[in-house]
């Protein structure tokens, strides 16, 4: 219980300034009146929804036999911490499988922050011709799933040696996507464009206004598609299940199911350590939407009504 | 065009092109080979065979798992996102109210949809276990849990279920929104005597509908590219009965290597996205309620 409660607590110590506080009025208004049945409503639901989540942590610290009996308990009665190190000790590669991870996602998160900046900033700035044609295909092939181009693609790599390698997992990141491109443009669009033009009047060329003025004022969207591609890539399992084999070379998405479904046969999975191996898997993503949050609110508010009007 | 507007029109292209490269080696040239691979009969190892239609016609009137795939899949779309978007907004009607501990509540509420896909599959099956806990709540009120991954019946309602712990999503997303709401069309309902309900139905509803409709399409479009959970859980059993497009095709592709018959799945299931967006779209006039048509 405790680790995921503190895990989730602190955003209640910061005060946040806007729209989150209401000024106190005169009095309360009906509606937004809270009763104790809103109360009990919260806490119920609350409550249910975080039970598995500390199932998890229960079986996480749990013996051998206590899983393999099936007599954990919903808060833990024994506090196996050793578990966290031994997943790291039994002939599971788990620090394998997480240092996979890690490789796959800088690797993807450094591509699109790259490249998305680049091409959202020429698309809200630079005029060429054909530029809003193709910004409308740009728009179209958000709406094509991936599984339309999923098999050429693994034919692709394949005739190019890359099966079972981390490469198409991460280089296809430096090309950017439709989504990140959009969300540069509509947050460079917002910025005022007397900066670039006095940087122009300056003397800067157009890839000097992108790396010196603009780069420094692109960094909450850069750290939004940041957070975006990380989470995508960290909990990604099909790309690896498509293109990774290999024990050694699988993340830890694939690695944690990989544990459950090779013991499947033989005995039952050893629930404990695969319960530590989805925390490793989770911990990573409670901290980077803690740490990121206030670039996600922005860009999820912005991204999500403009998407539609 | 002025020396300088070439210049410009250049540096638009350089800079652009990392995407349109992306855009032709990994989407307009798969696309194409796509269409191209879903007419022949190709195990990926051995020279394509071209077949013309007959991938699609198979599917559409041989094959029975095509069939009960399509029909599982709306189902857990049609039930999951409504119900999830349902939930996330019920909770965050909750939470806009004055709620002490609001953002304790509303950290609680957001923390499943952090928990990523695979380690979700394996707590519900955990919890979904025959003998585990949600059986194990529903006996103490003498209900008999059913094996929930392993009964035909069963197995769609426990996905459904996995889909619904993330309604957290929605109720951040959504309470965002409704703070955006102007306080004054409350005070003003208030002043005309509507109730709590009223004023849901008539401002707060309305008031958001952009939104709900912009996660409707989303959420349908995900749940129609389901894959992990079915993938991790179930493998599409029992007897199909949880058997969806895309762990269908990925078996078709990758498990059987039957390439051409997958890749012409995989139009089919575009084409199933394409017209329920279509659809949305067009029943979209009826109920989203943008303010700038009021102006």
């Amino acid at each position: 219980m405790a680790t995921v409660i503190s895990a989730a607590a602190p955003p209640q110590q910061e005060p946040q300034p806007g729209p989150e506080r209401t000024p106190s009025r005169d009095r309360v208004m009906g509606v937004f009146r809270a009763t104790p049945f809103t109360y009990a409503t919260l806490i119920i639901v609350s409550a249910v929804l975080c039970v598995p989540l500390v199932f998890v942590v229960s079986i996480a610290l749990s013996s051998d036999q206590t899983v393999n009996a099936n007599t954990f308990t919903i808060l833990p009665r024994e506090f196996h911490w050793d578990n966290f190190t031994r997943v790291f000790s039994t002939d599971l590669p788990m620090q394998r499988f997480l240092l996979n991870s890690v490789i796959i996602s800088t690797g993807a998160v450094i591509g699109q922050m790259l490249s998305s900046g680049l091409v959202g900033y020429a698309f809200a700035r630079l005029r060429a011709p054909g530029k809003n044609a193709l910004f409308i295909v740009v728009l179209a092939t958000m709406m094509i799933p991936a599984q339309i181009t999923m098999i050429p693609q693994f034919i692709l790599f394949k005739e190019l040696g890359w099966v079972n390698t981390f490469l198409p997992l991460i280089v296809p990141n430096f090309f950017s996507n439709a989504f990140n491109v959009f969300l540069v443009r509509q947050f460079v669009s917002r910025l005022p464009s007397e900066i670039d033009e006095a940087a122009m009047v300056d003397g800067l060329g157009f890839f000097g206004i992108y790396r010196r003025i603009m780069l420094p004022m692109l960094a909450p969207v850069l750290i939004a598609i940041g957070i975006f591609t990380l989470t995508a890539t960290w909990g990604d399992f099909m790309g690896p299940l498509i293109y990774l084999n290999d024990e050694t070379k699988m993340p830890l998405a694939l690695g944690v199911q990989y544990i459950t479904s090779t013991s499947q046969a033989l005995q039952a999975p050893p629930w404990n350590l695969v319960m530590v191996g989805s925390i490793l898997l989770t911990l990573p993503m409670i901290l980077v939407y803690y740490l990121g949050q206030r670039y996600l609110y922005e860009m999820d508010i912005s991204g999500g009504s403009a998407g539609v009007k | 065009m002025s020396r300088l507007r070439r210049r410009e029109a250049l540096w638009f292209y350089l800079f652009a092109s990392p995407w349109i490269i992306g855009f032709v080696v990994f989407l307009l040239g798969p696309m194409i080979a796509s269409i191209y691979i879903s007419l022949t009969d190709w195990d990926s190892f051995t020279p394509p065979k071209f077949v013309g239609l007959e991938n699609y016609t198979r599917l559409l009137t041989e094959d029975p798992v095509f069939w009960k795939a399509l029909w599982n899949t709306f189902f857990y779309a049609a039930i999951s996102v409504p119900l999830g978007l349902g939930i996330g907004l019920w909770l965050a009607n909750l939470l806009n109210k004055q709620v002490r501990l609001r953002k304790v509540f509303r950290t609680l509420i957001y923390l499943p949809t952090l928990v990523p896909l695979v380690a979700t599959a394996m707590i519900f099956k955990m919890v979904l276990a025959p003998s585990g806990p949600l059986n194990d709540v529903l006996g103490v009120f003498s209900i008999p849990g059913p094996s929930w991954l392993l009964e035909s019946i069963w197995v769609k309602p426990a996905l459904i279920l996995l889909s619904v712990w993330g309604a957290g999503g929605a109720t951040v997303l959504l309470l965002a929104a409704m703070k955006g709401i102007p306080r004054e069309l409350y005070e003003a309902a208030e002043v005309d005597g509507a109730g709590a309900f009223r004023q849901f139905w008539s401002i707060t509803f309305p008031q958001l509908t952009p939104i709900i409709f912009f996660n409707l399409i989303m959420g349908l479009i995900g749940a129609f590219q389901v894959f992990s959970q079915v993938y991790i859980l179930t493998k599409g059993g029992p007897d199909n009965a949880s058997q969806m497009m895309v762990p269908l095709l990925f078996n078709e592709a990758f498990s059987f290597y039957h390439m051409g018959y997958a890749s012409a799945l995989s139009w089919l299931l575009f084409a199933v996205i394409l017209v329920f967006t279509l659809l949305a779209f067009r029943t979209a006039r009826r109920w989203v309620f943008y303010e700038t048509e009021v102006k």
